[in-house]
């Protein structure tokens, strides 16, 4: 027996040593290096705080880890609460009995399983802001079109409100792409229990009503997962940022996002002290962030079967 | 499953792993015995890549010391696979690039000299060689680190037919092209532009900067200089056709250039009277020209013409870029290395081989004597536009991106200043902004000077 158990350790061993050398290791030595003034070439020379520095006084002055700052926090308070509004709104919609459910349920999931790297050229083709089909509806509605993708602008910020600019385009994709939040929705809708809307039904609850005080606090576990999710993704956002602004952050830093400043300033400066600093700057803001989430969390979401 | 279904099971995906990595390493070419191999990596892809297979083959046919092995690393992952190469002491023999990376691999002790790779007294021979602007690509603090192996020159390409109906010339100055500009411009029913006769691009301050006489860095000080007063004037001409027509206009029809089939020559599809681009759209130009005779329609002529200068300015200035050859510290076949450098680029008798290789690849040579040569000079009668932009490449007014430490954060950080100039409202104004950029940029020089590790 003594002996199986001892085996035991040895089958994980991949696992472990995988886990030891690419995860806990590189973790460590980014910290290391969030210290250090280090190229990748030369060995790292320590010199403390300096690159902390750095970022604090760039986020001051709105330098470029300001912008990005900016750009990621716009780009994450707009597309995570957007897309739950949204994800919540469909998964109602689809969970009525209507001929044809299934196809709109496949239809509207269908966007999450794009690749997007196709879906950002995608969205590329349909923001043009001289030959898309966007701005060419908008302009048979009688608006202008915007320049999204190309534009400096902020549609929901001043001085350019309602003038769709790159990070409002990035925000659109994301919320198109919700439908894997709808089908988590659709599930959690399916698992409650049906006598609490007979319960309300019995005490005179309208359709609004069974909604507010039954279906959403019933899916606030799953809102709140998604939240939390939809947050640390958001603000990792790389690849679509990457390819709709061809990998610089275009037009005039308007879509510098946190994740892309990182990437430049490692791979393409060679300043991994500094682009490490912003890692563990980012860890730490969404720890920090999440652990808010939780606190408040025990205000709002609802658990099956807790008694409060 | 029984002890002995499981020693079979583990016995076959040992037996097919083992296969796998066989076949592996089956498949690399090996070079013949009595020759040494020269690992050769580079980004060619596309049309390009057969051109490059095509001058190793020949060179290794040529060879009975060396033989050259080439890999294919298109992406942009090619910085970070060559550090960890270096780092790992086991890195290829010759690089090809085209970014301005050398001085910030040569600073950090990456790359070999190339008085190192060869002597001294070779290395001052083939300065004297090449054009200016290929010495200038190839050179860090005094010393020679890589050596060109082909030019991207810019130029102004305009649609002769046009002009023709519209009565007028090509530019002889910025005033002309102003007023051709003007003249050309088009807009349909609603007031919206349909053709611009000329809109610059942001990310080419850098060309018409030197065009307007101006210089981004000052080698003897070390000072960056991008907020000198000729650069301010340039940026300030630029950002005048968004003051006419407004930056919504302005960035709107910039875009549409990006959704054009392929991103082919936007000049083609009729959107300008005048485009700067470089030597590779002649290809595009022929290729529509012919396009054209084969459907039977008109054909369209096109002219190429200097970027022309304001009074004061330079003439037959612009931006330079091109690509060229490194050897990393540690490389095992130095000596291989130089020998294929000097096959590719023509240098030390191999003028005849570059000249066949340039006119396969439709590359700008980086010596006059590889122009000279009569089979080059037979495809330039060939193809008149494209050796409007071999002349220039002989002008001692085309400049590369400084070559420093940081030459990618400062040709970035250049073009963002020009894209807020030209697109965002409320910018700063434009003096305002490039000073901003100018101490940007020299602080970032500065942190990298501190770091720098000199090259043992």
């Amino acid at each position: 027996m003594a002996r199986r158990e001892s085996i035991g350790p040895l089958f994980i061993s991949p696992w472990l040593i995988g886990f030891l050398l690419l995860i806990v290791f590189p973790f460590a030595a980014s910290f290391y290096w969030s210290l250090c003034r280090y190229d990748l070439l030369s060995p790292p020379r320590f010199v403390g705080l300096e690159n902390y520095q750095r970022l604090a006084s760039e986020a001051v002055t709105g330098g470029r880890f300001g912008q990005a700052i900016w750009n990621t926090a716009y780009f994450a308070l707009l597309s995570v609460p957007l897309s739950i509004l949204v994800g919540v709104s469909l998964a109602v919609m689809l969970s009525w009995k209507v001929r044809g459910q299934a196809i709109y349920r496949t239809l509207f999931f269908l966007p999450s399983v794009v690749p997007v790297v196709a879906a950002s050229i995608l969205w590329m083709w349909l923001l043009d802001p001289r030959d898309g089909i966007v701005n060419e509806g908008l302009g048979w509605l009688g608006f202008s079109g915007s320049l999204w993708f190309k534009g400096p602008t902020e549609a929901a910020a001043p001085p350019s409100w309602f003038d769709f600019g790159s990070k409002d385009a990035l925000v659109l994709m994301a919320v198109w792409a919700s439908g894997n939040m709808m089908v988590i929705y659709l599930a959690a809708m399916g698992d409650i229990p049906t006598h609490l809307y007979e319960a309300a039904e019995l005490d005179g609850a309208g359709r609004a009503r069974r909604f507010l005080h039954v279906t959403l606090p019933m899916l606030s576990p799953v809102i709140f997962f998604n939240l939390v999710m939809g947050l640390i993704q958001s603000v990792q956002a790389f690849t679509q940022v990457y390819l709709v602004s061809e990998g610089t952050g275009e037009p005039a830093g308007w879509s510098l996002m946190l994740s892309l400043h990182l990437f430049l300033a490692a791979f393409q400066d060679l300043d991994m002290g500094y682009a490490s600093a912003m890692a563990w700057l980012l860890f730490v803001v969404l720890l920090v962030a999440t652990a808010i989430l939780f606190r408040t969390a025990r205000h709002w979401v609802h658990y099956q079967g807790v008694l409060r | 499953m029984t002890r002995n279904g499981a020693v079979l099971t583990i016995a076959l995906i040992l037996l097919v792993c083992g296969l796998a990595i066989w076949d592996r390493l089956d498949v690399r070419a090996q070079p013949p015995p009595e020759r040494r191999e020269v690992v050769f990596w580079h980004f060619w892809g596309g049309a390009d890549r057969a051109v490059v297979e095509d001058v190793v083959a020949r060179f290794n046919r040529s060879q009975d010391e060396h033989f050259v092995r080439a890999i294919a690393m298109p992406g942009n992952n090619l910085d970070l696979k060559l550090f960890l190469a270096v780092s790992g002491g086991d890195p290829p023999d010759l690089i090809n690039q085209d970014d301005p990376i050398m001085a910030d691999w040569a600073s950090r002790g990456a790359l070999m000299p190339l008085d190192e790779v060869t002597s001294p007294d070779e290395v001052e021979r083939l300065r004297a060689w090449l054009v200016p602007a290929a010495r200038q690509l190839g050179s860090y603090d005094d010393r020679m680190y890589a050596l060109c192996n082909g030019l991207d020159i810019r130029a102004l390409y305009y649609n002769k037919t046009l002009l023709d109906e519209y009565q007028l010339a090509p530019p002889t100055n910025l005033t002309e092209l102003d007023e051709i500009a003007v003249a050309t411009m088009k807009f349909d029913e609603t007031g919206k532009p349909q053709r611009f006769g000329y809109l610059p691009d942001p990310r080419r301050l850098l060309a018409w900067g030197t065009v307007f006489g101006g210089d981004f860095f000052d080698e003897p000080t070390g000072r960056i200089t991008a907020d000198s007063e000729p650069i301010v004037r340039a940026l300030q001409w630029m950002t005048g056709f968004r003051r006419r027509y407004g930056p919504v206009a302005v960035a709107a029809f910039r875009q549409g250039d990006q959704s054009l089939p392929g991103k082919s020559f936007p000049l083609l599809a009729g959107r300008y009277t005048m485009v700067m681009d470089g030597q590779w759209r002649v290809r595009d130009i022929v290729a529509s020209q012919n396009e054209q005779r084969r459907r039977g329609v008109a054909v369209t002529q096109y002219g190429v013409c200097p970027l022309p200068a304001p009074l004061g300015g330079r003439e037959h200035a612009g931006w330079v870029n091109g690509n060229f050859f490194v050897v990393p510290r540690g490389a095992q076949n130095q000596h291989g290395a130089w020998q294929f450098m000097k096959y590719w680029s023509g240098f030390d008798g191999y003028e005849s081989e570059a000249a066949q290789t340039c006119r396969a690849g439709g590359w700008i040579p980086v010596s006059t004597r590889v122009v000279r040569q009569p089979e080059f000079q037979h495809y330039l009668t060939e193809q008149p536009l494209f050796a409007q932009f071999v002349e220039l490449a002989e002008s001692p007014h085309q400049f590369p991106t400084p070559v420093i430490p940081g030459a990618p954060f400062f040709q970035r950080t250049i073009n963002e200043t020009a894209s807020k100039a030209m697109y965002v409202k409320g910018t700063p104004p434009v003096h305002e902004l490039l000073h901003q950029a100018t101490r940007t940029i020299q602080a970032q020089l500065d942190a990298n000077k501190e770091t720098r590790i000199v090259a043992p």
